[in-house]
């Protein structure tokens, strides 16, 4: 494999034009500095689960319980990682864990609990959730559904230091958003969790499959700008099986035992790198979010399990070593 | 007609919205890319509906020459493309038409552009593709994909049926081997991109039809062997979206439509599969 100099990873404009994936724009090497944190500390719950055959709802309602989570009311939407399926690879939301966050926001008392998610490569949504198991784990999944990458589309701005962006309405309209993401490491950015993950809520129907626009403004901006656009959020990291290597479709593996879950996606993401033996200062996306969220790990109260007890070091392709937590 | 084409065009019909188009399921916002494929597979019925939809089309053209995707979106959209297609179908070479090929004809890959050609030369294993073979994309100043390069690449085929332009025919023939550069080592095609870091890429049905439509039984290409293997997955996936382009593209070269065995109620609601199996490509693309 070729070198990947940080020096042209750097250079956004650059390599903004430069890629017929236009994915290598943007990505590690991060040269600006953390911001200094908001007042106050984010909580992040770590809970244990070895395996997706345990009582995923009751681990979930813990760990909302840990964050003083609230959705009684609320029109929640799901937002899954199914950017693609392979089954037999870890690219997607686990359907176990999809089905155990219906469960716990119905005992939450959600007004309304739709799952939402717009494939990055395929275009056929419903059966990418078919093949991932979402219809057969969740009964009434046609009802809730929404294919975010066909849905109707409001335009929001400014957007990552651009004039604007047009977002799919359900996400724009949801009382609180739910990023589900899975555990896994990301060869344009470091590592993809539940920040990347909101990637889905940009329409392909504008923007194409892959959705380009955001490779060309540049992956940490549209990641952090995303951030920024949803501050009812809600995050989940499936880390219970991870992805380690050439993620976020071709890596392999790694069983981790976790769920990682906050109100505050930077400080979710944080935590999530600090588990996989990640620096998230050194993730570009988690830096330009900083100045809204906690990534310090002084500024996150971790409640449930602590980092050391649960630390699984991901395999980092060469491009990203620098990133290693030492 | 054909039974089941005769259904598409009829749940069509009934699910037509009163600005005369199409959204991607019944009911919802008209959005061009179903409009323009549900009035292909009316093209040879006509009739008010076409003429509803027809009006919507052509109202949808911005300055520009290209056309928008949806009534809240004004910006040139790669859906031109096929807008431009139905153009050649209807037999409909006005202004309107030549404006939208000038547009189309000026769109172009970015990564063709120096600075992009530079970085590939630096770092080729990054994304591995020829810099130098331009496509369409999805928008301006995005790199070229299959699926817009495909629809462009059709388009222009249609029209050049007609007008034998030098201009056309150069990029029509870059437009080949754009594609063709980009297909993945299993024989078929993905997005776009094949290679990735040293690592093979692997393709999707929906693409790879779609690229064998657009190369137009172009030499390179083994085709009995590729027929052969659309006929395959088309019997092994589950896609209704997939199945749909795989059909079209037996269609197409076979001059036959394979069915599925029994109806899904969601690819009955969902407006892409139903214009697209309605759709007479062998007549459109064979002329």
């Amino acid at each position: 494999m070729e070198p990947h100099p940080g020096w042209l990873m750097t250079r956004r404009g650059f390599l903004g034009a430069a890629a017929a994936s236009g994915a290598i724009a943007g990505a590690g090497c991060a040269r600006r500095s953390l911001a200094a944190d908001p007042p106050g500390k984010s909580a992040v719950a770590i809970l244990r689960a070895s395996s997706y055959r345990e009582d995923l709802a009751d681990r979930l309602a813990r760990g909302a319980a840990l964050c003083g989570l609230e959705a009684r009311g609320k029109r929640v939407l799901l937002k899954p990682n199914l950017v693609e399926f392979d089954r037999n690879s870890v690219i997607h939301t686990q359907a176990e864990v999809l089905a155990a966050a219906v469960t716990l926001f119905e005992r939450l008392g959600a007004s309304e609990i739709t799952i939402g998610e717009g494939p990055g490569h395929r275009r056929d949504a419903w059966f990418l959730a078919e093949e991932a198991g979402y219809r057969a784990a969740i009964p009434d999944f046609d009802a809730r559904f929404v294919d975010l990458n066909r849905d109707e589309v409001s335009r929001v701005a400014p957007f990552a230091g651009n004039e604007g962006i047009y977002l799919a309405r359900t996400a724009l309209a949801a009382d609180l958003v739910v990023s589900i993401a899975r555990m896994k490491t990301h060869h344009w950015a470091g590592a993809t969790l539940s920040m990347k993950n909101l990637f889905g809520v940009v329409p392909g129907a504008l923007y194409g499959w892959p959705k380009n626009h955001l490779h060309q403004v540049g992956i940490p901006d549209c990641v952090a700008g995303l951030y920024r656009t949803f501050p009812r959020s809600f995050a989940i990291v499936d880390g219970i099986v991870g992805m380690e290597g050439n993620g976020p479709i071709q890596g392999r593996a790694r069983p981790c035992g976790v769920l990682v879950m906050g109100s505050d996606l930077a400080a979710v993401d944080a935590t999530c790198c600090r588990i996989m033996g990640i620096d998230p200062e050194k993730i570009e996306y988690l830096r330009l979010a900083s100045r809204q969220g906690r990534v310090r790990e002084a500024s996150i109260e971790q409640r449930g399990e602590l980092i050391p007890q649960v630390r699984t070091s991901f395999e980092l392709i060469p491009e990203f070593r620098h990133v290693r937590l030492v | 007609m054909e039974p089941c084409v005769e259904s598409r065009l009829a749940k069509l019909e009934a699910s037509q919205n009163p600005d005369g188009g199409w959204g991607y399921f019944p009911g919802r916002p008209s959005w061009l890319e179903p409009t323009a494929y549900a009035l292909l597979a009316l093209s040879e019925r006509r009739g008010p509906a076409y003429e509803r939809g027809w009006r919507l089309l052509r109202s949808w053209q911005i300055p520009c020459g290209a056309w928008r995707p949806c009534a809240a979106v004004d910006q040139p959209h790669w859906s031109t493309s096929l807008a431009l297609t139905l153009h050649s179908v209807a037999g409909v070479r006005d202004a309107a038409f030549q404006r939208g090929f000038d547009w189309l004809l000026t769109s172009a890959g970015a990564e063709g552009r120096m600075a992009a050609r530079i970085a590939h030369w630096l770092c080729p294993s990054i994304v591995e593709f020829d810099p130098g073979l331009a496509g369409w994309p999805w928008e301006a100043g995005a790199s070229s994909w299959v699926e817009p390069t495909a629809h462009a690449l059709m388009a222009l085929r249609c029209a050049a049926r007609r007008t034998k332009d030098p201009a056309w025919t150069g990029r029509m023939a870059m437009s080949e081997r754009m594609l063709l550069d980009r297909r993945c080592r299993d024989g078929g095609w993905n997005y776009g991109n094949r290679r990735v870091l040293g690592a093979d890429l692997p393709s999707y049905p929906e693409t790879t039809a779609l690229a064998l439509m657009a190369l137009d039984g172009h030499a390179a290409v083994a085709w009995g062997a590729a027929l052969d293997g659309v006929e395959r997955t088309w019997r092994d996936t589950r896609s209704p979206l997939a199945q749909a382009w795989l059909s079209s593209c037996l269609l197409m070269y076979r001059g036959e439509r394979p069915r599925r065995a029994q109806t899904d109620e969601r690819a009955e609601n969902d407006m892409l599969v139903t214009a697209i199996e309605g759709i007479p490509w062998n007549h459109i693309l064979a002329g």
